[in-house]
């Protein structure tokens, strides 16, 4: 499902996303909805991120990760925060509460409209098996950051 | 009533267990592997829904973990409640109990346990290693690591250990990192340690021990503590293998140059080339290098040994593109060390220290053993002896080689080129079948592929191109620079 270049209202968008997350498009290693069906704003959503498994031997073997995806009032326009729930230990993620430093993750820093969250999560988990990643050691699985 | 009494039948048909009422909806259940549609009622629980999953999964229920939009869903959850409707997609993870807890764990109860056991029998001591063990493992060398490893693979869902173990293994090859990786787990490293069980795990093998037999040769280098310790060292340390290969490399050339060397390798080779390659060939199949062949696995896979780009495929059309960096990178390498005189009933003759060292720097040599690597079995400590004397064999099979080494010696291209040619001889000796059929090909059949290839690139004088094929050992680009030279263009 591309989005076009052209700039679509926001909400559209977000709709857009929310069915495509119902749907299970993509590969079946990430999933995303809103974190409240009730959110009219479609501000907050939650995803998930199957952790690379038989690839290669990594660390994120088999594993969930839980996250949090904030698409702010400029979302498609500026890029959505993205925060970890479940403890990972990676570039870019913050140690102590999860968030992703938007200018590490490339695509983040160069957001295009076209993304979505879809790809991000996609990015995500991409990242988690290149090699400077797939050697970090994970913490204990079912971790989750406090805040 | 009526009414009643039909959903309860429309329900049972769908196998739920409860009577409940509502519409049925189909939900597709997606796994990274596999996907399946599921029909179940529309009010029903995650936990209802994970029995037919269970089902038709073939998994446990509480191996079951489901995603909607983001979100686990919980047993005590409806579906409803997570909005999920006829048509719509829910992931599923299998985990199994390995799984959960973190794999260093496991990994130190297993190393644990192979430390006590030193001398059990292999598979059971792999199989103690992974905490399942199918019932008919083969005690593979790498089973400890399969197991290991694969417990990343365990949660594909895929119940078959072999598979996991062959895959695990494939990807182990091809990738150093994870080699290193793996190599790096205590585990491992206190298997490898142990040349008895080493030993036993490669005995074990029925292929193993049926090329023992016909070998005893094979057995003396098995049972040859010194040796044992050595590959393992080897195993473990892909960079201290490189150094071998550089070692053996350079011995091996000075093979050529020893006087009554050449002959004692063609003696070694006839008496232990048509054994070792039936032997071999059941080891790794009938041809599987053939096979082997068709898939072009260059391209994209870091090589074996992290300082080398991807290799051209030797198995398949050679297309020799990178000779001229491997070339280059073995011969500054060459250098003089004792070259021991091979004796038969020494097979490795030369000590595997230091043997055929440019050969195995080069493009085939890697991607031969890439591909042999892609074959589960034995892989790593059988690679020094079958090698090592293939490399012999491959030398005392082509007199030419011999002479265009030391004549050309001074060239990078000459060396590069004998080792191009002793590579694809080896080659087509495995991939034609073996068994004394290397050295009986003629030219033309030899260079079948590089001679269409030529005529590919538009040299349409077959008979030049097999005489530039057959000067330059089957090596494409000299052999092209050899035509263009001859033309006056």
């Amino acid at each position: 499902m591309a989005f076009s270049s052209f700039k679509v209202p926001r909400n559209f968008r977000l709709l857009e996303e929310l069915e495509e997350g119902q749907k299970g498009e993509g590969d079946g290693t990430v999933s995303w909805g809103l974190e409240d069906d009730e959110d009219m704003t479609l501000t907050r959503w939650t995803g998930m991120i199957i952790g690379p498994a038989r690839v290669s031997r990594t660390n994120y073997e088999n594993r969930i990760y839980s996250l949090k995806v904030e698409c702010g009032s400029r979302y498609p326009e500026a890029a959505p925060t993205v925060r970890f729930v479940t403890k990972i230990n990676m570039n870019g993620i913050n140690n102590s509460n999860g968030t992703v430093d938007s200018r590490s993750i490339p695509i983040l820093a160069k957001w295009q409209n076209s993304y979505s969250i879809k790809i991000v999560l996609q990015e995500l988990r991409r990242l988690m098996m290149s090699k400077e990643n797939m050697k970090l050691p994970q913490p204990p699985e079912g971790q989750t950051y406090s805040t | 009533m009526a009414d009643q009494g039909a959903a309860d039948p429309g329900n049972n048909n769908n196998n739920k267990p409860e009577a409940s009422e509502g519409t049925i909806i189909k939900v597709t259940v997606k796994t990274p592997k596999d996907k399946e549609e599921i029909a179940i009622a529309e009010d029903a629980s995650v936990t209802q829904f994970k029995e037919e999953i269970s089902r038709r999964f073939k998994a446990k229920q509480d191996q079951l973990v489901l995603i909607f939009a983001g979100k686990i869903l919980k047993d005590g959850d409806s579906l409803s409640q997570h909005g999920i409707k006829d048509g719509l997609t829910v992931h599923l993870v299998i985990k199994t109990a390995q799984n959960t807890s973190a794999s260093s764990s496991t990994s130190t109860q297993a190393g644990n346990t192979s430390a006590s056991s030193p001398d059990t029998n292999p598979s059971s001591t792999a199989g103690s290693t992974g905490t399942t063990a199918p019932p008919t493992q083969t005690p593979n060398i790498l089973t400890g690591f399969g197991d290991l490893a694969g417990l990343a693979g365990l949660g594909m869902g895929s119940a078959n250990f072999m598979e996991l173990q062959q895959q695990m293994q494939r990807q182990l090859m091809s990738n150093p990192e994870m080699l290193s990786q793996i190599m790096e787990n205590p585990l491992v490293q206190n298997m490898m340690s142990n040349p008895d069980l080493m030993r036993q795990m490669i005995m074990a093998n029925p292929q193993m021990q049926q090329l023992m037999e016909r070998n005893p040769e094979i057995s003396h280098m098995l049972n040859n503590p010194e040796l044992m310790r050595q590959t393992m060292e080897l195993a473990r340390n892909p960079a201290m293998m490189q150094e071998m290969m550089r070692n053996q490399d350079r011995a091996l050339s000075n093979l050529e140059s020893i006087p009554g060397g050449y002959n004692a390798l063609r003696r070694m080779y006839t008496d232990i080339q048509e054994p070792m390659f039936s032997a071999a060939r059941e080891q790794f199949g009938s041809n599987p290098f053939s096979a082997l062949g068709g898939t072009s696995e260059s391209g994209a896979q870091p090589s074996r040994t992290e300082n080398r780009e991807p290799l051209p495929n030797p198995w398949g059309p050679p297309n020799s593109s990178n000779p001229s960096e491997s070339g280059g990178a073995t011969t500054g390498s060459t250098s003089t060390s004792g070259g021991t005189t091979p004796s038969v009933s020494n097979p490795l003759g030369i000590n595997p220290g230091s043997l055929g060292n440019g050969m195995f720097n080069s493009p085939g040599m890697q991607s031969l053993l890439q591909q042999i690597s892609e074959n589960p079995q034995l892989m790593q400590n059988m690679l020094s002896a079958p090698y090592m004397r293939s490399m012999m064999q491959s030398l005392a099979q082509n007199p030419e080689l011999a002479s265009q080494n030391p004549a050309s010696s001074p060239s990078s291209a000459g060396t590069n080129t004998a080792q191009q040619q002793l590579m694809q001889q080896m080659l087509q000796m495995f991939a034609g079948g073996g068994g004394g059929g290397g050295s009986t090909q003629t030219p033309e059949v030899r260079f079948q592929s590089q001679l269409d290839q030529l005529s590919a690139m538009g040299f349409i004088n077959r008979e030049a191109n097999l005489q530039a094929l057959i000067a330059t050992g089957g090596d494409i680009n000299a052999a092209i620079e050899r035509l263009l030279g001859s033309q006056p263009s």
